[in-house]
């Protein structure tokens, strides 16, 4: 039998979304429908070709916040199960970076959620983003 | 003593990402702050957020104790 991952992950290896929506079906069959939103690494920011990306975290605080960011999705939308990773390290431009899956009896739901756990994570998990181009590196600073 | 821990953008700003402060009685967080942010200005030009012990800490008088660590954090952009 296939060891089930973490529901909640932070982790320098790619990830297979496959077996990430496996394992959130896995959880119950009263799941009716699941809403997956995938970052992916761009290869341009403001007219800037990017070739990489890098993400450093403080990471036993992001993951916690991501734990706590799950359990509130679940309860505050009545989800049956959700899952959300997130890469650190270098990530090459078109690779992908954070996965999110919401499931729940129905779709409104899930979408719901699904759109509601990136916009919070985005806010709360402190994970930082670099950019690498041609022209240097830069970290990613939303002005406060 | 305080482990002070930055990252990223502030990290890179500072050319450090840890360092060992002496806790003192009656130690502050604005306190810590003000006293790092002299030696580092252009690192805590961009702090937005300060954690103790992996917990948000958002009271600039909260006491340190000995052995806390404190991470000062600029706004995050991951996603």
């Amino acid at each position: 039998m296939q060891d089930v991952k973490e529901a909640v992950r932070i982790q320098m290896e790619d990830f297979s979304q496959d077996e990430e929506i496996r394992a959130l079906r896995a959880s119950s069959k009263r799941i009716g429908g699941i809403a997956t939103f995938l970052g992916c690494a761009r290869d341009f920011s403001e007219d800037r070709e990017v070739t990489q990306l890098g993400f450093e975290a403080y990471g036993s605080m992001a993951l916690a916040e991501m734990n706590r960011l799950r359990d509130e999705a679940i309860i505050r939308f009545g989800l049956l199960d959700a899952r959300i990773v997130h890469r650190i390290g270098t990530i090459e431009a078109g690779g992908q970076i954070v996965f999110i899956a919401a499931g729940a009896e129905h779709r409104g739901p899930a979408f719901d959620a699904c759109r509601w756990m990136i916009d919070e994570l985005k806010q709360r998990v402190p994970i930082w983003k670099k950019e690498v181009s041609p022209q240097g590196d830069s970290w990613v600073t939303p002005h406060p | 003593m305080i482990s002070v821990l930055l990252f990223g953008p502030v990290a890179e700003r500072a050319r450090v990402s840890m360092l060992q402060f002496e806790h003192r009685s009656g130690l502050t967080l604005q306190q810590l702050r003000d006293e790092l942010a002299a030696s580092h200005p252009q690192a805590f030009e961009i702090v937005c957020f300060t954690a103790v012990n992996g917990e948000q800490a958002r009271d600039p008088q909260l006491p340190l104790k000995d052995g806390d660590e404190v991470a000062f954090m600029a706004r995050f952009s991951g996603g």
